[in-house]
């Protein structure tokens, strides 16, 4: 498992993400950012997650699908815990009757 | 490993789901870097609390600022606001808060690696499904209106195409850059 080139994987996240804690600190102490570069900060985070999970939306198996809109629909009522639940539990009872 | 270096959530399983073997080095530490650019504005809004700090107790701070110990910690400094807003983080507050958020997260990774294979067959009891439960409510976390999630419907359908078309993981960074791109315009346009 701990080869080279994961360890050399894990690193370099490591550092790229202290980076941007610091370099928050010392680039924009004194400054502040234009309303159009917050609006596309803010954007970051919520268009990685998403993209991250596309494949999800393009599975073919049918149990699959429903069970992400299963999902979905629970992780705009429910918090996290629940949700894992939910998911996990829809994905294995469609998988199990539709195959 | 991972978790004890890196001490960032979110691009922890971005960094899963992508892992290849190899994994792509450019690609995971790029995307790590777009994910936790937060901290950037997050460095930003705390600076004026940690000002009396030396450089290199700031620098410290900085390693364990999570999304938990900043808004606690910020919210902690500004009820000793004084007239300039410049009220101070308070250090034991600070690192108390980090070191138990820091140990917890070890040690469930710790557990995790230990139950892990013993679970069998993930697939048939839905285990996959865990990840994009997760996901979603991460992202109705960051839910501000549906104008604001325009963007992100734009990433969803770009990395679904590319995802189909194209081997491998660019479906991240290419529906990432697109979403991003649309907020930049839309932003634009507003303030037209």
């Amino acid at each position: 498992m701990l080869n080279t080139q994961n360890v050399l994987t894990i690193l370099s996240m490591a550092l790229v993400t202290y980076l941007t804690r610091v370099l928050g600190y010392w680039a924009l102490r004194n400054r502040t950012l234009s309303a159009r570069a917050t609006t596309v900060l803010e954007a970051v985070p919520g268009c990685v997650l998403i993209c991250v999970i596309a494949p999800a939306f393009t599975s073919p198996r049918p149990a699959n699908l429903i069970a992400l809109a299963v999902t979905i629909l629970a992780a705009t009522r429910l918090s996290i815990l629940p949700t894992v639940a939910v998911g996990v539990g829809s994905a294995a009872l469609l998988r199990h009757f539709m195959g | 490993m991972m978790c004890g270096l890196n001490f960032a959530g979110g691009s922890e399983f971005v960094a899963i789901e992508l892992w290849r073997t190899p994994p792509v080095l450019l690609l995971i530490a790029g995307m790590t870097f777009l994910i936790n650019s937060r901290h950037l504005l997050m460095g930003a809004a705390i600076t004026p609390h940690i000002r009396n700090l030396s450089t290199r107790k700031a620098l410290l701070a900085l390693f364990f600022m999570v999304d938990e110990t900043w808004a606690f910690g910020l919210e902690d400094a500004r009820s000793r606001d004084d007239a300039q807003g410049k009220g101070q983080l308070s250090l034991p507050f600070y690192f108390g808060l980090a070191a138990g958020l820091y140990v917890t997260w070890v040690a469930s990774t710790a557990i995790g690696t230990v139950i892990g294979p013993r679970i069998g067959n993930p697939d048939a009891i839905g285990f996959d499904m865990a990840f994009p439960a997760v996901f979603l409510v991460l992202i109705k976390g960051l839910w501000k209106g549906y104008k604001a999630a325009i963007p992100w419907l734009v990433s969803l359908v770009v990395a679904c195409v590319i995802h189909l078309s194209v081997p491998g993981t660019w479906y991240v960074a290419g529906g990432t850059l697109s979403g991003l791109l649309t907020a930049y315009l839309l932003s634009g346009r507003e303030e037209c």
